[in-house]
Order: C-alpha cells, then sequence, then structure tokens
C-alpha cells in the first residue's frame, strides 16, 4: 500500500524556519516508520537527517514525534498506526539541529548531574558485591531505560524551563539511589530536592506514557519524593 | 530485604513548600468537614438551605449565615472558635492557592532576576490578604 509521510524538515543552512514535507513511499503493514525513512532517505530525497543505530529499540537513538506521540520510530508499525497520512516530527524541548536531529547536550548533562554510576569507596570483598535477588528488584525497573529522551521531551515541566533535570534524569539516579550497594543516595536526593530537581514534576504522566521501554516513570519519581521525605531506602 | 536509609537531605525550600500544599489541601479538607458536621450538630437540616450550608461549610463566617431561619446567629454560630476556624481557614487557603501561583510561575522561569521579584511580589500579596483576612473575620 502506499502511505503519506509528512516531515518537519529543517535546513539551518537554507531555511528560516521548519516546514513540512510530504513523501508518498510504498509500504507493507509490518513495516516500521524507520523503514519508511530509510526509504526516502535512501530513493527520494538523500539529504533527509535523521539518528538511528540498533534499529531494535535498543540504543536510543531513533525517538521522534510520530503522530504527535513521542516514540521510537523503530519500533512503532505502520498498522499500529492510525491509516492516511503519518506525520513524523523531531522531538520538542531540545533545540533543533537538523530534519529530525535534535541537540541532545543539554539532556545529558541532566543526566550526568544526578552522578549516573555506582559510588562505593568501601574496600571491596575478595569477589564480588553481593546483593540478593530482591534487593537486585527493588530498581529493575529503571535500569531499562535507554536514554533515548523520549520522556523527557513530553514533560511540560521541562518545556517550560530547560533547567528542570527532566525524568529521564531522575529515572537514572532512581536506578542508583535504590541499588543496595550504592552509597550516595543521600548526595543525589540533594541534587534532586533542589528548585530543578523532583518538585518541577506535577506528575502529568506524559513520560510514562511516552517511554519506549515501558518503565513506570511518574512512579519512579514519586518513590524518590517519598525517599527525601521519609530518608527510607525501601 | 534490610532497611536502608539515608541522611535525609537539608530541608530546601522546594520540599518545604511541597508538603504544605500537601498537608494544607487535607487541612482544608478536614478542617470544611468540621463546619459541615458542627452546622448539622446545631440544626442546619432545619435552619440553612443548600447554598448557605455550603457557603458556611467552606467559611464558617456568621454573615453566611444571618440570612437565614436561624433565630439568633450569636447562640453558637458567632464566637471566638468560629474566628479562629476562619483564621486558619484563610490562612491555609491563600498560602496553598498563592503556593500554587508561585509554582506555576517559577516552573515558567525558573531563576532568573525574575524570580526573586515575583517571588517577593506573591510574598506581598500573600501578607495582604493574610492581614486583610484576619482582620475582617475579627470585625465581622
Ligand atoms: S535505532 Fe536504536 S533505538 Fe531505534
Amino acid at each position: 500500500m502506499e502511505i503519506k509521510v509528512k516531515i518537519l524538515r529543517f535546513n539551518p543552512e537554507t531555511d528560516k524556519r521548519p516546514h513540512y514535507q510530504t513523501f508518498r513511499v510504498e509500504a507493507e503493514p509490518t513495516d516500521r516508520v524507520l523503514d519508511l525513512l530509510e526509504k526516502i532517505k535512501g530513493y527520494q530525497d538523500g539529504s533527509l537527517a535523521f539518528r538511528r543505530s540498533c534499529a531494535h529499540g535498543i540504543c536510543g537513538s531513533d525517538a521522534m514525534r510520530i503522530n504527535g506521540m513521542n516514540r521510537l520510530a523503530c519500533k512503532t508499525l505502520v498498522k499500529d498506526l492510525s491509516k492516511g497520512t503519518i506525520t513524523v516530527e523531531p522531538l520538542l524541548g531540545l533545540s533543533l539541529i537538523k530534519d529530525l536531529i535534535v541537540d541532545m547536550d543539554p539532556f545529558f548533562e541532566h543526566y550526568e548531574s544526578v552522578m549516573p554510576y555506582l559510588v562505593n569507596d568501601e574496600p571491596p570483598p575478595l569477589k564480588e558485591r553481593l546483593q540478593s535477588p530482591e534487593e537486585r528488584e527493588r530498581f529493575d525497573d529503571t535500569t531499562k531505560c535507554i536514554l533515548c529522551a523520549a520522556c523527557t521531551t513530553s514533560c511540560p515541566s521541562f518545556w517550560s524551563n530547560g533547567r528542570y533535570v527532566g525524568p529521564a534524569a531522575i529515572v537514572n539516579a532512581h536506578r542508583f539511589i535504590f541499588d543496595s550497594r550504592d552509597r550516595a543516595g543521600a548526595e543525589r536526593l540533594r541534587i534532586l530536592s533542589d528548585q530543578f530537581g523532583v518538585y518541577r514534576c506535577h506528575t502529568i504522566f506524559n513520560c510514562t506514557l511516552a517511554c519506549p521501554r515501558e518503565i513506570q516513570i511518574t512512579k519512579a519519581i514519586g518513590e524518590i519524593k517519598r525517599a527525601i521525605a521519609t530518608g527510607s531506602l525501601d | 530485604m534490610r532497611n536502608r536509609t539515608v541522611p535525609q537531605p537539608a530541608m530546601s525550600f522546594e520540599y518545604i513548600m511541597w508538603m504544605f500544599t500537601r498537608i494544607s489541601g487535607l487541612a482544608l479538607l478536614f478542617l470544611g468537614a468540621v463546619s459541615l458536621v458542627m452546622a448539622f450538630v446545631m440544626g442546619a437540616r432545619e435552619l440553612l438551605d443548600m447554598p448557605t450550608l455550603a457557603r458556611w461549610t467552606f467559611f464558617p463566617n456568621p454573615n453566611h449565615v444571618v440570612n437565614s431561619k436561624i433565630p439568633d446567629v450569636t447562640q453558637g454560630w458567632a464566637n471566638a472558635y468560629w474566628q479562629i476556624m476562619q483564621i486558619v481557614i484563610a490562612f491555609f487557603g491563600i498560602s496553598h492557592g498563592l503556593n500554587g501561583l508561585r509554582v506555576i510561575i517559577e516552573d515558567y522561569i525558573g531563576n532568573t532576576i525574575w524570580q526573586p521579584m515575583l517571588r517577593g511580589l506573591i510574598f506581598l500579596v500573600w501578607l495582604f490578604f493574610t492581614i486583610m483576612a484576619v482582620f475582617v473575620i475579627l470585625a465581622s
């Protein structure tokens, strides 16, 4: 079947502002939106710019707005979208570089600000730092993050103020705060109780809907708010 | 699972106001319920119509019930207890509402030069309304 793909294009060298361009492509219902973009780039317009790497929903490169929702192009099938035109736009809230490519630097700066790595200065045991299955389970959900930025760029708090650390950074803080081997929980909670930390979250739930990994993001943010209020990491 | 705890971060302004929003919201509902129940105890079923009762519930001011079938509002409906109730409700209501406004504003402006200025302005508005409310309640 033939499908219309309407893409928001922007070439910083020639365009003053972004504009839509519609392409017609031959597609199977089981094609992914990423396949359509590849077809357009390969056969119709080689100047179309977008990021992709794994094409299997694990590298987090190709988050974009598909029919108004933040999605991974490589995980979105044509048959799951409403019939007619498919609209593809870059993520909101980050500045546009070219076509579907946005500047991810602010996103990763927020990510780094919550110390997304294991901190433990205690001398390591002979073999490894042991952890029970239950202790591992505690933060399992937030280990699934692929840093695609779909959540952060769906968040109205982040749209209105780019200094908010955003759901993705909070998810990655959660992953270490609730890890029994980590020792920097208090420091991360201090960072997140700041003016642009968790209290800019107004439980809008856009992030939870946007996450291609189905992480319960708003719940994770709520657990951090509770940890700040009680000091308990259970 | 063993109980892991961390020293809590020092209370930040955002944390305190976040807590206050929850506590004041619950307190307003609770105080409304108290006024409602007390009104029924004092015979609201016979004496008040629905709109009057609703006004009394969320602000137990004798002026709200003076035009009802209550023979004499000074008997139970207007006294120091209800004045204190009104002051507490006014305090929580004004603070809860203006803090909400502050949060919305700061969502947008972040910490530019406008932030301390608008925060100061909201504080002055808060002070004004609180003093006015206490004055009106005690004078009425
Ligand atoms: S291309 Fe890697 S997540 Fe889509």
